[in-house]
């Protein structure tokens, strides 16, 4: 008997060390490219091909359109399009894409919609091609001016929003009334009630600037500090969690008295609930927007540039702008609407005036390696 | 024995073995390979790089130790209530079993996620359950969600039906008489269940147990979802080192500590328990 | 007995029944999440999200199907579970056959090959198939390669559970039916299968609901195929339509009416081949057995 398992175990072990010898053959050959790989660094521009035809495959955030606008622009362009909606968190709709497009491939899409830092990221990998601005005269008439030239896109080469909005507080007016600034948000009677977002971009920045940092010009030991203010604040049981847009849940509930919040979600929380309510903190929020982009391996950039040039009609945007409630980046859109729906033009959420986000500051740049370091140290804190 | 007699067993385990060994290993020794790679995101070269190791144990060890304290506390829970149900289920039923088994599985038909968010619903602060927990003294900072017990419920209530059907399995084979027999002998309802009811229900509660244990010690969607911070689970780092930050070797690396420290504490517990009622050696 | 006071009847009867008590609140305990999504399914928000109770409206259940990417992403599950239930169960059955009946060289290891995918975590597993299935090239991101990792992840549980079947089952059956002149095919089919079928049933059940329920591994394979589980991610974080707790609702009951179904079918086969202990005659189908 014992001979027998003795032999089981040399056989166990020989296997073992020989199926290891082969995956390291394998992968020799079979090339490690596929992880951590860099495509071509020089960024192509979309090569266009007449009228758009064919399908579309088009990712985008969940309950970011309307019902009609897909419909209608499959009618008006002859393109059949299939709508995806799975980009749910940038970084693991990147985790989920960057083998495919280290490749070069992009898993059928033509178009998917990253928020700045994340599109930033992704040219820098040249993972996006550049757009052919031809196509999209649309785009470049009506495009807001405070946009056109983004500290990670100056001249608009890849990246065409999609919606932006603000980052800053949402707060129960009835639970806590004195919230004003997202320093408050430390305060320990609110202790295990606030929420803080798990996206490094959108958080540590406006912990800098309650601080009197500028975020973009901030240097390492800023964001070191912040984070660790962060980090206290979990130590000692200040933050009750780290979420992305479930802190809507929190605050319906009552769980969370206070969150870091985007605009967009505000508007729709206070439908059920008028006591929840975004408040611009005193620093002054984050305006951050989501983008438009053709990756690499596109396989139909003639209908995708159609596509956006379709959505930067007024009146199209309008029906979007109406159902997802965030801030539109198109000009001409708050006149269509303030015929039909006034109370959505007045609304400083959806059309802020120069006056509401006037301490607003856009999402600071970080190189690839400055993005990673402070990934790596938010998510200590966050998984600590 | 015959040439036939002797491919059948091969012939039987071929497709299966193919398709493990095609899908799951051969990939896994690709991440094996990842582990020991080192550089910055973009570049990563292989080099042998055996600190992924060392620091994986290092800096996450609080993550580890939790994740197998929660899946560890889950796993007896689940134990504890599970037993009573998989009895009543095999023994006491009757008409009712098949109602009752489905009763089991049913709720895996309503998805992991939807299960899980439901608990947010019925654990939220000013829920009656919460309420109710807060005044029996269970929830002394009178809320339930974002806490360790929280996510500890969760993966209890998850992994319920691992429990429940292997223990129900082993009962259900159980011969009466055997039972009858005890009693004939003189011993009490007590005895008989101790000294012959639960032995040979072993191989039951030692698959539940490990059905149950290994899979939540890797879970994140229950941490994610009804813990807060600070309840972090080792998933959670491994999820946030691949998807956010992109650090292969890292993740690659913890993925396989987590995976060796699973094995040894399976081991034990299978050095422990008896290997025979695992393994079911039983050959002809 | 009647010298018995009550306060002694009443704690007997409390012995005798408190197992049954305490599996009806286990029950019970299964069961409460099911009614709170049950009940959410009828509620009638204003905005997106369907976190209070606002009141009452049955409109979400007359336009369960309205939302055409939900209804797609569920079709694609159930295609997707049923497939992946058959091969693995198939897979899986035969394995256990190997390893409980035979003894043969690797026979450790192939148990150990069937244990790690178990103690393996999912964001593993998926990962490692992903960059598997790009450095060949093929097949391509979807249905496919979603099939291939259900059925791999599925393949252990029907394993496991159809062993803890077959460990201890009685051979004596498959002997006497060898005596009366079966050949091993015939035996297997006709009496081994049928009596291990609660095993496989079990297996088959197990492999269609971790499909069903798949959320880590497809997230990572499912190329621009979404799954039911894959959109309540997504739609989680923005707000969960009400569709889906109708939807829910309606898998839960239809997987409870196709089990029911099935089960009842398998206790009409049983009783029709059932020995009973006070009939002489052999059971019906070795009868035929041997007569063939």
């Amino acid at each position: 008997m014992s001979r027998q398992s003795s032999r089981g175990t040399a056989l166990t072990i020989a296997s073992l060390i020989a199926a290891l010898a082969l995956a390291l053959g394998l992968s020799a050959c079979g090339g490690g490219g596929g992880i951590g790989g860099g495509g071509d660094k020089e960024a192509e521009t979309v090569k266009l091909e007449g009228k758009p035809s064919g399908s579309l495959t088009i990712s985008n955030w969940p309950l970011y359109i309307d019902s009609g606008t897909v419909p209608a622009f499959e009618k008006a362009s002859g393109v059949s399009v299939k709508y995806i909606e799975d980009v749910n968190d940038n970084n693991s709709f990147f985790g989920k894409m960057q083998p495919l497009l280290s490749q070069g491939q992009s898993g059928g899409r033509s178009v998917f919609v990253v928020t700045d830092w994340m599109a930033a990221k992704m040219r820098e990998l040249g993972y996006l091609q550049n757009l052919d601005k031809s196509a999209i005269p649309n785009v470049e008439a009506n495009l807001a001016k405070s946009l056109r030239h983004p500290s990670f896109d100056p001249n608009r080469d890849f990246s065409v929003p999609w919606q932006t909005g603000l980052g800053g507080l949402i707060v129960r007016k009835d639970l806590a009334p004195n919230i004003h600034s997202v320093c408050d948000l430390f305060d320990p009677q609110y202790k295990g009630k606030v929420d803080f977002l798990n996206e490094v971009i959108e958080t540590v920045p406006l912990v800098m600037a309650c601080e009197g940092v500028e975020p973009d010009s901030a240097s390492e030991a800023d964001w070191t500090k912040a984070i660790d203010k962060i980090g206290k604040a979990v130590e000692e049981g200040q933050i009750r969690r780290f979420t992305g847009n479930d802190y809507a849940r929190d605050l319906t509930s009552g769980d969370a008295v206070a969150v870091i919040g985007w605009s967009g979600d505000a508007v729709q929380l206070q439908a059920d609930n008028p006591n929840i309510e975004f408040r611009m903190p005193t620093e002054g929020c984050s305006l951050w927007s989501d983008n438009m982009v053709i990756p690499v391996g596109a396989p139909n950039p003639t209908a995708g540039e159609a596509w956006m040039n379709y959505v930067y009609d007024p009146e199209v945007q309008a029906n979007i702008a109406e159902y997802v409630n965030y801030v539109t980046p198109v000009e001409g859109v708050k006149e269509v609407l303030a015929e039909r729906e006034p109370a959505l033009a007045k609304n400083q959420l959806i059309f802020p005036s120069e006056a509401f986000t006037k301490n607003c500051f856009t999402q600071p740049k970080l190189s690839a390696e400055e993005l990673q370091k402070v990934t790596q140290a938010y998510d200590a804190v966050i998984n600590g | 024995m015959t040439l036939r007699r002797r491919i059948v067993p091969y012939l039987l385990l071929g497709p299966g073995t193919i398709w493990l060994l095609l899908f799951f290993v051969v990939p896994l020794f690709y991440m094996a390979e990842l582990s020991l790679r080192s550089g910055t995101f973009g570049n990563y070269e292989f080099t042998w790089h055996w600190a992924n190791y060392s620091e994986a144990l290092d800096l996450y060890d609080t993550q580890l130790v939790r994740s197998f304290l929660y899946a560890g506390v889950a796993t007896l829970i689940a134990l504890l209530i599970a037993y009573p149900l998989a009895y009543t289920i095999a023994f006491k039923a009757g008409r009712w079993r098949n109602a009752l088994l489905f009763a089991v599985v049913a709720p895996f038909f309503t998805t992991y996620l939807i299960r899980t968010i439901a608990w947010e619903t019925i654990l939220s602060d000013d829920s009656p359950v919460t309420k109710v927990l807060h005044a029996i003294g269970l929830a002394p900072s009178g809320h339930v969600l974002a806490t360790g017990g929280a996510v500890i419920a969760g993966l209890t209530y998850n992994f319920l039906p691992f429990m429940i059907l292997p223990i129900y399995a082993s009962l259900e084979r159980i011969d009466v008489r055997l039972i009858e027999a005890a009693r004939d002998l003189y011993s009490s309802a007590a005895q008989a269940f101790w000294r012959v009811t639960l032995p040979l229900s072993a191989p039951g509660v030692i698959a539940g147990t490990l059905l149950t244990f290994i899979p939540a010690a890797g879970d994140y969607v229950n941490a994610q979802f009804l813990g807060g911070a600070g309840n972090q689970m080792i998933g959670n780092v491994i999820q946030a080192l691949y998807l956010s930050q992109s650090n292969y070797p890292s993740a690659a690396a913890l993925s396989f500590v987590l995976m060796a420290l699973i094995m040894v504490a399976v081991v034990i517990y299978i050095r422990f328990a008896g290997s025979e009622a695992l393994m079911g050696e039983e050959s002809r | 007995m009647s010298g018995e006071s009550r306060g002694t009847r009443a704690w007997r009867w409390l012995r005798e029944h408190a197992v049954n008590m305490v599996a009806g609140l286990v029950v019970l305990y299964l069961l409460i999440p099911i009614a709170v999504i049950l009940l959410f399914s009828f509620n009638d928000p204003q905005g997106r999200y369907n976190y209070t109770w606002v009141g009452f409206t049955l409109d979400h259940w007359a336009h369960a199907f309205s939302r055409p990417e939900l209804t797609e992403a569920l079709l694609t599950s159930l295609k997707l579970a049923l497939l992946a239930t058959l091969i693995s169960t198939a897979i899986g059955t035969i394995m256990a056959l190997a390893l409980v009946r035979h003894n043969f060289r690797g026979r450790r290891l192939a148990n150990f090959l069937i244990v790690i995918p178990m103690a393996t975590p999912e964001v593993v597993m998926g990962a490692a198939l992903l960059s598997f299935f790009l450095i060949y090239n093929a097949p391509p991101l979807g249905f496919e390669t979603l099939l291939i990792a259900h059925v791999m992840f599925c393949i252990s549980f029907v394993v496991v559970v159809v062993r803890s079947r077959l460990i201890g089952f009685d051979r004596s059956l498959e002997e006497a039916a060898k005596d009366l002149g079966a050949s091993p095919f015939q035996t297997f089919r006709l009496v081994t299968l049928p009596l291990i079928m609660p095993g496989i049933f079990g297996g088959a059940m197990l492999a269609f609901a971790l499909s069903i329920d798949d959320f880590v591994i497809s997230n990572f394979n499912s190329g621009t195929t979404v799954t039911f589980p894959l959109y309540i991610f997504g739609a989680a974080q923005r707000g969960i339509p009400v569709e889906v707790n109708v939807i829910a609702m309606i898998l839960f009951g239809t997987t409870v009416a196709a089990m029911g179904f099935a089960t009842w079918q398998q206790a009409r086969a049983e009783k029709m081949a059932s020995v009973r202990p006070d009939q002489e005659a052999a059971p019906v189908s070795l009868g035929t057995a041997a007569a063939t």
